[in-house]
């Protein structure tokens, strides 16, 4: 039985294939999925995600978000996604210490947008770890 | 018939409305472009997380999130979206149409000067107005969608609904009333919508219950608002798309038709100098047959 791995963000699709097995780092530690998994809704937090097919390993960096898992289908929304040999070290340096610096003026920002710098950093966090280990 | 003057004169005005709404075609083509792209990127996301939610409210037992409890409607909630400046066709009216077949209690909340002053105009129960700027971003919205899920939780409503033109192509704008809230209602709605655009949704043939991690209320709690919030943005994006949309075809017809007339009167010109040549041409031959 496959089980289909679709990963959405607010900007595009980022990945919709069929995978042997999925694992996802939910803000609880890390979940492996097989297929026929029991049904599960878990938040997911900022970190790999490793898709596996056959003997290969996509490794790939989400910021965030909801997980479905279904028998059949693991469907991840995420703030964002990447793929890991996309990183560009320079532009997630470049975002990270740009959400940086607008955080150290804290005082003047809304909720909303402290949120949204954090989530960036979170994510630029997780893309320059997994990078490094590389 | 007008002489040769009155029609130059007619001639210089319609070609600078011409320009003019050339210049706003091109103008609405760009934003279109723009805000179509964003539109349609959104959708997959959207659509996906209406998906989970829709599978979500049907197979949960405890439904003690207000989110997911169906009340009894007293007064709906309706969101609706028009757009801040005119000269887009029918796209409004057909809105303000959808409105006035309403006549339950309604309690309304507008994005767009042109709502509010139709819901100002024909007297009805207005709460709120938001101002969103023409890019859309997601924090303004948030502040309309935050308003009316506190309404909705503190009972003055017992639905959010929007009213907004739904995109579905450049030449094609539905006017939509959409359910947000409760969850319920969004079941029909996704499966009319699958009707409309062709795509079957295939029901989930895995129907045991969810297992929630960390625990159910923790992720309906992050879940829910996140979702009405995002929803309403998506929302929004759709119909700001086909504002821009709508007027590139307003602005389009609005410059064919200003060519056409363009080409009657400078033919209708063309006639009147004739004749006014002719005449003189007679009026010469006469005297130069009368003095011989």
């Amino acid at each position: 039985m496959p089980l289909t791995l679709e990963i959405v963000t607010p900007e595009a699709r980022v990945y919709s294939q069929t995978v042997d097995s999925v694992v996802i780092p939910t803000v609880e530690g890390e979940v492996g999925i097989l297929p026929g998994h029991v049904p599960l809704m878990t938040q997911v937090g900022a970190g790999e995600l490793r898709a596996t097919k056959g003997n290969v390993t996509e490794l790939l960096i989400v910021g965030g978000g909801f997980a479905q898992v279904t028998a059949e289908k693991v469907s991840i929304l995420a703030d964002s996604a990447i793929e890991a040999q996309r990183i560009d070290v320079n532009v997630v340096e470049d975002a990270m210490k740009r959400a940086e610096d607008a955080l150290k003026g804290m005082a003047h920002l809304s909720q909303a947008e402290v949120e949204r710098l954090e989530a960036v950093v979170r994510f630029s966090v997780a893309q320059l770890t997994v990078k490094k280990k590389r | 018939m007008p002489s040769t003057r009155d029609i130059r004169r007619r001639i210089k005005s319609v070609k600078n409305t011409r320009q003019i709404t050339k210049a706003m075609e091109l103008v609405a083509a760009s934003k279109m472009k723009k805000a179509q792209q964003t539109a349609i990127n959104g959708l997959p996301y959207a659509n996906l997380l209406a998906d989970v939610l829709a599978s979500l409210a049907s197979r949960i037992e405890e439904t003690s999130h207000p989110f997911l409890v169906q009340r009894p409607v007293r007064t709906r909630g309706i969101l609706l979206i028009t757009t801040d400046k005119g000269l887009c066709g029918p796209l409004n009216a057909n809105l303000f149409k959808l409105v006035s077949e309403i006549h339950t209690p309604v309690k309304y909340y507008s994005i767009g000067r042109k709502g509010t002053q139709f819901l100002a105009r024909t007297k009805r129960a207005m709460v709120a107005e938001f101002q969103v700027h023409d890019r859309v971003p997601f924090a303004e919205v948030k502040v309309a969608s935050e308003f009316m899920i506190k309404q909705y939780l503190e009972g003055e409503i017992d639905t959010i609904e929007v009213i907004y033109p739904r995109f579905k192509n450049t030449l094609v704008q539905v006017p939509t009333v959409r359910p947000v809230l409760p969850l319920e209602s969004l079941k029909d709605f996704l499966d009319q919508l699958g009707k409309d655009t062709g795509t079957v949704r295939v029901p989930h043939a895995d129907d045991r219950e969810f297992l929630f991690e960390p625990g159910i209320t923790e992720v309906l709690n992050a879940l829910l608002p996140f979702y009405v919030d995002h929803q309403i943005h998506q929302i929004a994006l759709s119909a700001k798309a086909s504002e821009h949309s709508a007027r590139m075809v307003a602005m389009k017809t609005a410059k064919d038709n200003a060519t056409e007339l363009l080409d009657d009167l400078t033919l209708e010109y063309n006639k009147a100098r004739q004749a006014a040549i002719t005449q003189e041409i007679l009026e010469i031959a006469a005297a130069q047959y009368s003095a011989a």
